[in-house]
């Protein structure tokens, strides 16, 4: 997939930048804080937005050294994972909320999560991000199953409803993931078996 | 390619290793769980504020924990609540007739009772002794008390994890539970509501011990 014109590098880089300096400020924070699912199913995946979008200036040859280290995407796609799935912890939320060593640790992970993610995903090919989404999906049903079943609230400062909303929104949002990749997935195969034939012609 | 092992074998050792620091080994998920286990091994001494009861004069709260030198099973509650404060209540009227009953039995042992409300601008005295008349307290086993400064109030819950959330309609969400103070004042551990048997029996020991 090729961005449009208008699509920049630069205009991409200064969009991250600015996404980062909102979500670091202190209002934005505290009004995706403020309700466990915007915590989790909106402050993360901007803070990623963000990363990805920076990743845009990264210069030719960090990216030349960060691919030797991180060949097919493998090690990329292991941050991304084993960064979510540690947030995952409902721990996390309530100490992210009152330690700010904790908190910041929490963005800078994801926005090189972020990065890392863009960096990763087509070099990956189908085989490992097939496996990447076959193991972060899941494990985002069954938390989510989790936080609808638990008729105690896991986290101190949020509200039991907001924690059910949380639970069935982050196995819609897997459901949604997996049908896209797969429609992706398929258009890709079906595209390069229509090319092989046109070679045979 | 050994470049990328290498680096993909050290995040998820770290990713490990910090989900283990995390979850104290994989005992607790929660900060909740997270609260209880870091005051069983670490008490946590009561900082020092000046609370108030129905009779209005003003103690301080380490004297008061320290009175009769015993034991003080203690919740925080606020009178306008209409959910896990009435079980709260309940739960300590049980905890009461228990010690009422180790009392006619001649076996008492130095354990008392504690409502500390974190409504402090609504639960004025007046308010704290209706309330304590409704629910049969017992003055010399159970007292309730309110921290008249909103600062020390703040500093107290902090102190000993007490989160109070408002729901939005004018109540309050708190991670409700039954704390035991040893008579420094030290917050010694932390009972589930469930666990009311075992809070008791676990204030009747330590309060044996010092005997």
């Amino acid at each position: 997939m090729t961005s449009p014109a208008w699509c920049t590098s630069t205009r991409q880089a200064m969009a991250g930048l600015l996404l980062t300096a909102v979500l670091a400020s202190p209002w934005p924070r505290q009004w995706l804080e403020a309700s466990m699912w915007r915590h989790m199913l909106l402050q993360f995946p901007l803070w990623m937005l963000a990363g990805a979008l920076l990743c845009a200036v990264l210069p030719t040859r960090a990216r030349s050294i960060t691919s030797t280290w991180n060949s097919h995407g493998i090690a990329g796609l292991i941050w991304v994972g084993m960064v979510l799935s540690v947030l995952m912890v409902p721990r996390v939320l309530d100490l992210a909320l009152r330690d700010m060593v904790v908190e910041a640790v929490k963005c800078t992970a994801l926005l090189l999560a972020g990065t890392l993610l863009r960096l990763s995903w087509r070099p990956a090919g189908l085989v490992v991000q097939c496996f990447f989404l076959g193991m972060l999906l899941p494990m985002m049903v069954v938390v989510g199953q989790l936080y609808i079943d638990s008729p105690l609230r896991l986290c101190n400062a949020y509200l039991l409803d907001d924690q059910e909303r949380l639970g069935r929104w982050l196995i819609a949002l897997a459901a949604l993931l997996a049908s896209a990749w797969l429609a992706h997935a398929a258009w890709l195969l079906v595209r390069r078996d229509e090319g092989a034939q046109l070679g045979k012609l | 390619m050994w470049r990328t092992t290498l680096l993909s074998i050290l995040m998820v050792l770290g990713g490990w290793a910090s989900a283990r620091w995390l979850t104290y080994d994989f005992q607790v998920w929660t900060d909740e769980g997270a609260r209880r286990l870091e005051v069983a091994l670490r008490p946590v001494k009561a900082p020092a504020v000046t609370v108030q009861g129905p009779e209005e004069s003003a103690h301080d709260l380490s004297t008061l924990l320290a009175t009769g030198s015993g034991v003080t099973v203690v919740d925080f509650f606020y009178t306008h609540c209409q959910s896990v404060c009435l079980s709260l209540g309940s739960s300590f009227q049980q905890l009461q007739a228990a010690l009422q009953a180790d009392r006619a039995k001649g076996s008492a042992v130095p354990v008392r009772l504690l409502s500390i409300s974190f409504d402090g601008a609504r639960d004025d005295p007046a308010t704290l002794a209706t309330y304590a008349r409704g629910l049969h307290a017992d003055p010399t086993l159970w007292n309730f008390v309110r921290v008249p400064d909103a600062a020390q109030q703040a500093l107290l819950l902090q102190r000993l994890g007490i989160v109070v959330v408002p729901d939005g309609r004018g109540d309050y969400e708190h991670n409700a539970a039954l704390l035991v103070f040893d008579a420094q004042g030290r917050m010694v551990r932390i009972f589930d509501l469930a666990e009311q048997q075992l809070a008791l029996d676990y204030a009747r020991s330590l309060a044996g011990k010092l005997q």
